[in-house]
């Protein structure tokens, strides 16, 4: 008896291993720029901005991750928040939401007191069938966000089959379950048409940390940078000659702090 | 019908210990004063009733309270109150009243009549609080509790028992185990129980402990005084004097030379008592008519039992809900202490639901956020479950074939949410009919939806921000000339330059708030008190915001605005208040 568990339980975790695989069909339907989208569902993403100053394009780049997760059978996106936070890097704004592309009306907003409520939020929210993507908005390290916090939003959301986007700021990387970590950074628009002097569509240099997206790495592999805008139509690669033949000068992009590496976990999230 | 007479006393004695104490003689240390008597005296009219001859039998004394006759072994207390500049009793408790005590007296008199006197200025308000309380718990043997308010705001209480009492054995036994329990309690009570409210006031202040059977009440009353029939004074003192004493005398009377003398207030009061008038009761509590109630023989404190028992009840009910075909969307969990307190949880569903595991799980939810504010007190010997909110919902058939939209999971979950978080923690953001960015979206929680306002909608093509200060923050800000795009800022100690920026998109003040405040704080409490926008109110050009949309060397997008326009404000500021993704 012990020996048939056992077998089932292995090929369980095969087969979940390969659900969150990305499916073939799901990088196909999209074209090369936005194979860098094409995520499965049911994983746990860490999406970090340097800085709090930063905020607007980490919350940018995790909703419109988000977005691409909502189905017929899955409509909700929930937002979780801290009260505290709000004044630190500000609300999620219903027209700005509505400017972005996304249904305000479909998303839900929660603002937990403490983070051990945001974290059984996020574990509520993600266990049920028909939420298709929980952003958690994160502007402080909280010891209770630890390495077993994430494991166990890393289980929900693979047995529910919805998404978690950690929205997180700093340098420093604590080990985590996510399966996918990005760093979000946002970079100088391309100019409007007709119009040089003003700021264009939200422009960002996304850095895949961790994770591949691809089985075969024919995508994207953990530490390929890409440059993309996003436009109505989701997110496009940006023309990088564009701003070339600019006389700004594009700062140079800051090395991470020799923060102690996250080597704990960070291949662990993979076995599922 | 139950009375209690010195409610007010009693009340304040079992509220406030150190006063129990206090009134204790030194010589005899019981722990608690043996109250109980059955008198009955204390309302304004006692010394009428006293002087009339009437074969109403006399206070039955000493029959609960050993300590009647002789001297109490506490010392009397009485309350006392400011009428027309004079400090006069309003309230005496038993002892007080053996001592020859009563309402109306002066303060200094009842002083110098009982020296050791324990005397308290009333606080009405407490009072009537803590007897609308009282009055809650009693919704544990009738649904329909009312006070009575036309003597005092506090001390009567009328049950409708129709159709309840045969749960306590008939009516005797229910006015005994009602009264028994709360004479045990240290209160003095006297109950009736009779088939009109205005008999079963009478009955109860001059014949304690009967019951009048439909139809007996003209008889019954009959030997009362006139006073029992919850008469203003003045027509009390008119009935006097007309030598109209009792009540069975009013009956042969002409009523339309009664009605001319005494007003129509006079024979509608007679009426009542009698029964030929209706008598409605003004209900405390909204009247459920779905709920379902488990009563124990031993009370229960543990929050564990009562979720449990609240999942039993939870079944009970939605079973009910399905044999009618309706759904509630409310739900309210009654936990009726021992000491005569009621507890009150509630919950809310987003859409009518009769599922019993959903119910059972949000009160659990909610027990969770109660945390350490829930007390069970000596325990909980009732809980009743009650559903509000009715709506009608059909069954529907679940098929292999059928497409979850996933709608009424998401309810669900925002249900649960709600119920472990609270009503203001879930919330979704809808427009509002303004242009001022602070003002046109609102945070409305889930559970409490309303319609979407037609008018409420901007144009999608204005930029607006991806995230907004709740409260915009002061900047410094360097442009090159007064009017142009600003250059660099200085938010938060860090100096951002600008290469490209848009605007202005200038938004004037709303004429139909004008003279309202302006609310333009940072969070903290002291910088709220350091900034002077507290001041400020709409003005045309002076509180004209320009906004602009600025972009970085590093591609970061802000939202600032000027306040003020140059030359008319006379020191324009500036402001950050959202990020842009």
């Amino acid at each position: 008896m012990m020996g048939k568990a056992q077998t089932l339980e292995t090929l369980k975790q095969q087969v979940a291993a390969l659900e969150t695989q990305p499916l073939l069909e799901d990088t196909e339907s999209y074209a090369a720029p936005a194979g860098l989208l094409a995520t499965p569902r049911g994983c746990v993403h860490e999406v970090f901005a340097d800085s709090l100053a930063n905020a607007g394009s980490a919350l940018g780049f995790a909703l419109a991750q988000a977005r691409r997760m909502l189905e017929p059978g899955r409509p909700g996106l929930i937002v979780l928040q801290l009260k505290s936070d709000a004044q630190e890097i500000g609300l999620p704004y219903g027209l700005g939401l509505k400017s972005f592309g996304l249904d305000t009306a479909a998303i839900v907003l929660i603002r937990t007191d403490t983070i051990v409520e945001l974290l059984w939020a996020l574990e509520e929210a993600i266990a049920c069938r028909a939420v298709g993507a929980v952003v958690a908005d994160i502007a402080y390290p909280h010891k209770e966000l630890d390495f077993t916090a994430s494991r166990r939003l890393a289980l929900r959301s693979a047995a529910s089959g919805g998404s978690v986007f950690l929205v997180r700021y700093g340098r420093h990387r604590e080990a985590g379950a996510a399966k996918y970590r990005w760093r979000v950074a946002p970079s100088l628009s391309a100019s409007p048409p007709f119009d040089d002097r003003a700021p264009g569509p939200p422009r960002w240099r996304i850095t895949l940390e961790k994770g591949s997206l691809d089985v075969r790495r024919r995508t994207a592999a953990a530490g390929e940078e890409y440059l993309v805008d996003w436009t109505e139509n989701g997110l496009v690669l940006a023309d990088d000659t564009n701003s070339r033949d600019r006389a700004v000068v594009l700062p140079a992009y800051p090395a991470l702090s020799d923060a102690d590496p996250a080597a704990l976990g960070d291949r662990l999230s993979e076995a599922g | 019908m139950l009375t209690l007479p010195r409610w007010a006393t009693d009340c304040l004695k079992r509220a406030d210990p150190a006063l129990a104490a206090s009134l204790q003689r030194s010589q005899s240390a019981p722990s608690l004063p043996p109250f109980g008597g059955r008198g009955w005296g204390g309302g304004p009219h006692a010394p009428n009733a006293q002087a009339d001859p009437l074969p109403i039998p006399p206070p039955e004394e000493g029959e609960g309270d050993p300590s009647a006759g002789s001297a109490p072994d506490y010392r009397p207390f009485v309350l006392w109150e400011k009428q027309k500049g004079a400090m006069r009793l309003v309230a005496a408790d038993a002892a007080a009243s053996a001592f020859g005590l009563a309402p109306g007296q002066s303060l200094s008199d009842a002083r110098a009549m009982v020296p050791d006197l324990e005397a308290r200025e009333i606080d009405r308000l407490y009072l009537e609080q803590v007897f609308a309380d009282f009055a809650d718990w009693h919704s544990n043997a009738s649904p329909i509790v009312s006070v009575l308010t036309h003597e005092e705001a506090y001390g009567d209480l009328c049950l409708d028992i129709t159709g309840a009492s045969h749960l306590f054995g008939g009516e005797a036994a229910m006015l005994e185990q009602l009264t028994t329990r709360l004479r045990a309690l240290g209160y003095t009570v006297n109950g009736a129980v009779a088939s009109t409210v205005g008999a079963a006031w009478a009955v109860a202040r001059l014949l304690p402990g009967r019951i009048i059977a439909p139809g007996d009440e003209s008889k019954a009353l009959q030997a009362m005084p006139v006073s029992a029939l919850r008469l203003e004074q003045t027509q009390i003192e008119g009935l006097n004097q007309l030598g109209l004493k009792r009540i069975g005398q009013l009956y042969e009377r002409d009523r339309k030379s009664l009605q001319a003398r005494f007003g129509l207030s006079f024979l509608l009061r007679l009426d009542q008592a009698l029964g030929w008038v209706e008598e409605r009761l003004d209900p405390r509590l909204p009247i459920a008519e779905w709920y379902a109630e488990h009563r124990f023989a031993e009370p229960i404190g543990l929050i564990d039992d009562v979720l449990m028992c609240t999942h039993d009840l939870a079944v009970q009910l939605a079973a009910r809900l399905e044999r009618e075909g309706v759904g509630a969307q409310g739900f309210h969990l009654f936990l009726y202490r021992v000491d005569h307190k009621v507890m009150t949880l509630s919950v809310n569903a987003s859409r009518a639901t009769r599922d019993a595991h959903h119910i059972g799980r949000l009160f659990a939810y909610r027990a969770e956020r109660l945390g350490a504010e829930y007390d069970a007190g000596f325990g909980v010997d009732m809980i009743r479950l009650a559903a509000g909110s009715i709506s009608p919902l059909i069954a529907t058939q679940t098929g292999a074939f059928g497409l979850d939209d996933g709608a009424q999971g998401l309810d669900h979950l925002y249900d649960r949410m709600t119920s472990r978080l609270g009503p203001l923690a879930v919330v979704r953001s809808k427009p509002v009919n303004s242009y001022i960015p602070e003002r046109a979206m609102k945070l409305e929680p889930v559970v409490a939806a309303t319609p979407d306002d037609p008018v409420a909608s901007m144009p999608v093509a204005v930029p607006r921000p991806m995230r907004l200060l709740p409260h915009p923050e002061p900047i410094t800000v360097i442009a090159e000339v007064p009017d142009a795009p600003p250059a660099s800022m200085t938010w938060r100690r860090v100096n951002y330059r600008f290469v490209k920026a848009s605007g202005p998109e200038r938004l004037g003040d709303e004429w139909h708030h004008a003279g309202s405040k302006l609310q333009l704080t940072v969070g903290s409490a002291e910088a709220a008190q350091a900034d002077d926008t507290q001041e400020l109110y709409f003005e045309e050009g002076r509180t004209t915001r320009d906004y602009y949309v600025v972009e970085d060397d590093g591609g970061r997008r802000f939202w600032l605005f000027r306040l003020g326009l140059f030359g008319i404000a006379a020191e324009p500021r500036w402001f950050l208040q959202g990020f842009f993704s």
